[in-house]
């Protein structure tokens, strides 16, 4: 017999250990380890973003104050590039040769196995030129999206800016709660861009599809449209603003003009300003560093000072608060009289106040000086600096019942609280400028304020809405720059609640008339408007060696007031200056449509005035 | 011997063996339309499209099968030297065509290709069977050793020279049918020891170069991505663990000694001279070997190669690189889960997405495992070895050594591609091309696995009737 033939079951046996060998390592390839399936997903399924059209913003009468066009991004991805002419690459995307190196650099640092940005914001017209022979580019490729234009060029502060997100907003998107962001996406950067960021992007979409191996699209699995972002209806009115800006030209200052029934606000204006469309694509980076390098003057363009810049002294605008925060509290009556005495702070020749709205005519510093003093000093404690401390926390917090010294939750980002000295800050903050050492400071020491000077600091949001409450007696809306998000949206809810002041709507009378006289026979004639009464103040803020700044506040008409300005002209000496003329041209214009004939002489006046160099003019 | 020629071959044919012959070819075709189908679905039957073609070479075979079976098997034994000359005349004939994919294998003949080493491998089977059943042929011979080897290097050089090393290598598994015929089970053993020792060592030395790359690790971190060390788990391998294969060297020396002890105490000791030397040379013979392999690896292989035996043992994915063909036909394999995407349901290994490289041919198990889950390739493989053991049982139950040596030589070719092809596809074997029989795509292929089958058929139904 064949003597081998048991060496079949070796060879059986063989067969078989393969075979089951071959099963369990199926069976943890497909079964068990779940790996591989996972990487399968990652080889064949692919997404594309939808990119939502990003909202429009509109002014208070709809007319387009920010579009949005189309333009594409190309984009680079290193590692598909391969070898190619760099030479002909960099002519075809009309590149120097530097420039291409450097871009491509800059994207293989970033990262060669993914795609980065190559050139942002293409438009139209350049794409077209090279749209049919970029797909033929290994390597990049373009994306649809939208760029901002400004089609008015004008409250570039206001509007704000988009660009594409940094590191660091992207890293902290990366931590909320919802994390929407791609380092590609614009995001908003200042003003209402940024504050309204979630409400003007919308929603992207997302199309999941199969790819093939070189990536091309085979199947659609599941589309999720995107959702448009909410047009924006600010309460700007744009033909106001451009007024505003056009008078602020070649000066340093503020306008805020705010609808005092309601708190919004019809214009805002810091001078100098840029014009918006500087910021647009791939221009933002260069034309920010070109803004802030030929800012040799320091006049910071770039800063919104209406709401950063709070440590503008409200100077004699401050007298109003002080005079109805003395009626409300008691210290004084509508006709308490005062002597003009120059010996307890300087004045100007008047004759002596004998009540209080003709203290506030004359702007008579000695009356609020007293007025000052028994706000501070209410004789409840017998030291004079314990005195002090219960009289000024009481004066203070009446003081931020009207809006100083507190931020505004207005609409816009990087808003200032301002100043308004308290026990605290003089205990804490004052000490290194207070030669008396802490608790050791009393009236005598910090009287300066009751004539709106000392440590008082207030941002020109804040005086407009000043001018705002005395016109509402008493009352303030937060002053807010959109009315509505979303053609039949609204208003955030916050934007609707009344505050009110501590100060009774009886005591604003007297104020009120006694800011009609100012601008009938008082410091700010230059306000007057045929066939309107004015109702304003001038405020002069003092400079130690430059001219000092100019400051007005007012409203229109007296009864049922339908604006409220504050105007700051930085060194524009007094009040009646500029600051004045300007507030009624704004006034006039809002309210009439067009200027009278002496309304024509101011403006020409206006424009033709440059109030730009700090040392411009010595005293 | 004169009824022979009338013998009812319908009736003593091995069903079994035809069953799962139709099924294999059946799974194939199913499997080859598949993955071979674009984006517009053909009919089966066009001319133009790769399963068109791969569906009219199954016809031509069982055309072919159906005329071998009316042959008597004594014409197919005596012919086997006429079969054998004229493919080694077709191989060296090939070797002047013009090149195909880099190769020299194939002649042209309009739209269709024949690939002459495909046949080979039924000629050789025949050839050997005929010659070790030659009375008087021994194989404890040198001589007959050498006859045998000469008929196999033939083939295989020519083969080899084409070049189409996968196919070359194919006629190793004549071994298997040497050693059911008697050649000493210790040419098997060292071989499979020298296999295991040597896979061992190069598996130890491959850890060595992986490193943790931390200048790799600290860029994925800067990029903002998250660092998911199962991504890139060929730089969080541990290494070093295993510093060299001197600690695998000196295992060896204790196994050494072991032996010896073995010897000293449990064998009887009239054996004991005849065994020391044994053990004392195969234990330096494989310390030898440990340590060459070890200085082979540093100082013969390149980069290049070490980079392909990691990816070998998983050490390394290299997925965009040497790694990506197994990369994604692991993918694609994983991607069935239990039950498969179904018929036509794939979505890498196919020619719409193409993400699993020679998807119909010698990646085609890719097609099947995505499409049919593992439940698919349970079938699969147990159908494949029900089809090799039968082969076995057929070839054990001949009195023609002929058949017997031509079962042999069948079921050992078809495990050998069974063995490598799977082994490659699900990353267990070295990436070596050869076809998956009846599952891959090509006319020859199909013919000539399917002649062997049809041949056997015919011997088997005879076996009643002759003694050859």
């Amino acid at each position: 017999m064949d003597p081998f033939q048991n060496r079949r079951w070796v060879i059986i046996l063989t067969m078989f250990t393969v075979g089951v060998v071959f099963i369990v390592r199926l069976l943890f390839i497909q079964v068990l380890d779940d790996k591989w399936a996972q990487r399968s997903m990652e080889i064949t399924h692919s997404e594309k973003s939808l990119k939502p059209s990003r909202g429009l913003v509109y002014d208070r009468n709809g007319a387009l104050l920010v579009e949005a066009s189309q333009v594409y991004d190309i984009y680079i991805f290193p590692d598909e590039i391969g070898e190619v002419d760099t030479n002909e690459l960099a002519t075809f995307f009309d590149l120097s040769r530097q420039d291409f190196d450097a871009k491509l650099n800059k994207a293989i640092e970033y990262a060669s196995y993914k795609p980065s940005i190559f050139i942002e914001g293409m438009n139209k017209e350049d794409y077209s030129k090279i749209a049919f022979q970029l797909p033929s580019k290994k390597g990049f490729f373009e994306e649809r999206n939208t760029q901002r234009g400004y089609p008015e060029h004008v409250a570039a502060h206001v509007l704000g800016y988009i660009g594409i997100i940094n590191q660091e907003e992207y890293l902290a998107d990366k931590e909320s709660e919802e994390p929407y962001y791609k380092m590609t996406d614009y995001i908003g950067k200042t003003g209402i861009e940024l504050v309204y960021e979630k409400e003007l992007r919308g929603r992207r979409g997302v199309v999941s599809y199969l790819k093939d191996r070189l990536g091309n699209e085979k199947e659609d699995l599941t589309q999720k449209n995107a959702i448009a972002g909410n047009n924006l209806y600010t309460t700007l009115d744009l033909d106001l603003q451009k007024y505003a800006e056009s008078l602020m030209k070649n000066k340093i200052g503020c306008v805020v003009a705010i609808e005092p029934a309601t708190g919004e606000i019809l214009s805002m204006v810091s001078a100098p300003f840029y014009d918006p469309e500087l910021f647009v694509g791939r221009d933002l980076g260069k034309n920010y560093a070109k803004i802030a390098k030929e800012d040799t003057l320091n006049l910071k363009p770039l800063i919104n000072k209406s709401i950063y810049n709070d440590t503008y002294r409200p100077g004699s605008i401050f007298k109003l608060v002080q005079a109805l925060i003395g009626m409300q509290a008691g210290v004084i009556k509508a006709n308490t009289p005062f002597a003009c005495n120059k010996s307890l702070i300087n004045c100007h020749n008047h004759p002596s106040p004998t009540d209080v709205s003709i203290a506030i005519q004359h702007s008579c510093n000695p009356y609020f000086y007293q007025v000052y003093k028994r706000l501070i000093q209410r004789g409840e404690d017998p030291s004079g600096f314990k005195d002090s401390r219960i009289g000024i926390e009481k004066w203070a917090e009446s003081v931020r019942s009207f809006g100083l010294g507190v931020k505004l939750n207005t609409d816009l980002t990087g808003i200032k609280s301002g100043t308004i000295p308290d026990a605290n800050y003089y205990d804490n903050e004052f000490p290194p400028n207070n030669p008396y050492g802490k608790h050791s400071w009393a009236f005598s020491t910090i009287y300066s304020n009751s004539i709106g000077e000392g440590e008082i600091g207030v941002a020109p949001l804040q005086m407009a809405n000043l001018a705002a409450i005395i016109a509402n007696r008493g009352f303030y809306y937060t002053p807010h720059l959109v009315r509505k998000i979303g053609e039949n949206g609204q208003k955030r809810e916050e934007y609707l609640e009344k505050h009110y002041t501590v100060v009774d709507a009886e005591y604003f009378e007297p104020v009120i008339n006694a800011m009609e006289q100012v601008v009938e026979n008082g410091t700010a004639r230059r306000a007057q408007i045929e066939g309107l009464s004015v109702c304003g103040k001038t405020g002069t803020v003092q400079n130690a060696t430059t001219n000092d700044h100019s400051v007005f506040i007012a409203f229109a008409p007296k009864e049922n007031p339908k604006i409220a300005v504050a105007v700051y002209v930085e060194y524009g000496t007094w009040g009646g200056t500029w600051a004045a003329p300007i507030a009624s041209l704004i006034i006039e214009k809002y309210i009439n449509g067009e200027l009278s004939e002496k309304g024509m002489k101011k403006e020409l006046r206006v424009l033709n005035e440059t109030i730009l160099t700090k040392n411009q003019v010595f005293k | 011997m004169s009824t022979l020629r009338s013998i009812n071959i319908w009736q003593r044919m091995d069903k079994w063996f035809l069953v799962l012959y139709l099924l294999l070819v059946v799974m194939g075709l199913s499997t080859v339309y598949s993955s071979s189908v674009g984006d517009d679905v053909g009919s089966l039957f066009s001319w133009k499209e790769d399963y068109g073609k791969q569906f009219y070479w199954i016809l031509i075979s069982l055309f072919l099968g159906f005329m071998i079976l009316l042959m008597e098997g004594n014409f197919l034994k005596n012919s086997s030297y006429i079969v054998y000359g004229v493919v080694i005349f077709l191989l060296i004939l090939v070797l002047f065509m013009p090149s195909i994919n880099g190769a020299h294998s194939w002649f042209k003949i309009g739209s269709f290709t024949i690939q002459p080493a495909e046949f080979a491998k039924v000629a050789c089977a025949l050839a050997l069977a005929r010659y070790l059943s030659t009375s008087g042929v021994k194989i404890e011979n040198f001589r007959t050793k050498m006859n045998v080897f000469l008929l196999l290097i033939c083939p295989m050089v020519l083969i080899v020279l084409e070049p189409d090393p996968g196919t070359g290598l194919v006629f190793l598994s004549f071994i298997f049918v040497m050693y059911r015929e008697g050649l000493s089970g210790n040419v098997l053993l060292l071989g499979f020891f020298s296999l295991i020792i040597g896979v061992i060592s190069v598996y130890i030395a491959s850890f060595e170069t992986v490193e943790i790359n931390d200048a790799v690790i600290q860029k994925i971190v800067a990029s903002g991505e998250k660092f998911d060390p199962e991504k890139y788990d060929e730089l969080a391998r541990p290494s070093g663990f295993f510093s060299n294969n001197y600690i695998l060297a000196a295992i060896m020396l204790l196994f050494g000694l072991a032996g010896m002890l073995i010897v000293k105490f449990f064998v009887m000791p009239r054996y004991r001279k005849k065994y020391y030397p044994a053990v004392i040379w195969s234990t330096l013979f494989a310390i030898l070997f440990i340590l060459s392999i070890n200085w082979a690896y540093d100082n013969v292989f390149q980069d290049r190669h070490r980079t392909r035996f990691q990816i070998q043992f998983g050490l390394k994915l290299d997925r965009k690189g040497a790694g990506y063909n197994i990369y994604q036909a692991l993918s694609a394999i994983g991607s069935g889960e239990v039950t498969g995407k179904g018929f036509l349901e794939g979505t890498l290994s196919n020619n719409k997405f193409k993400h699993v490289p020679e998807q119909s041919t010698d990646f085609i198990f890719c097609s099947w495992g995505e499409e049919r889950g593992f439940l698919g390739s349970l079938v699969l493989i147990s159908v494949f070895v029900a089809f090799l053991l039968r082969a076995i049982i057929i070839a054990e139950r001949q009195r023609s050594v002929f058949t017997r040596i031509f079962a042999y030589s069948v079921a050992s070719i078809m495990f050998f591609h069974f063995m490598i092809n799977l082994g490659m596809v699900i990353g267990l074997a070295p990436v070596i091309g050869i076809p998956l029989p009846f599952f891959s795509k090509g006319g020859s292929a199909i013919l000539g696995f399917s002649v062997m089958v049809f041949i056997l058929l015919r011997l088997d139904a005879e076996r009643k009737d002759v003694l050859r």
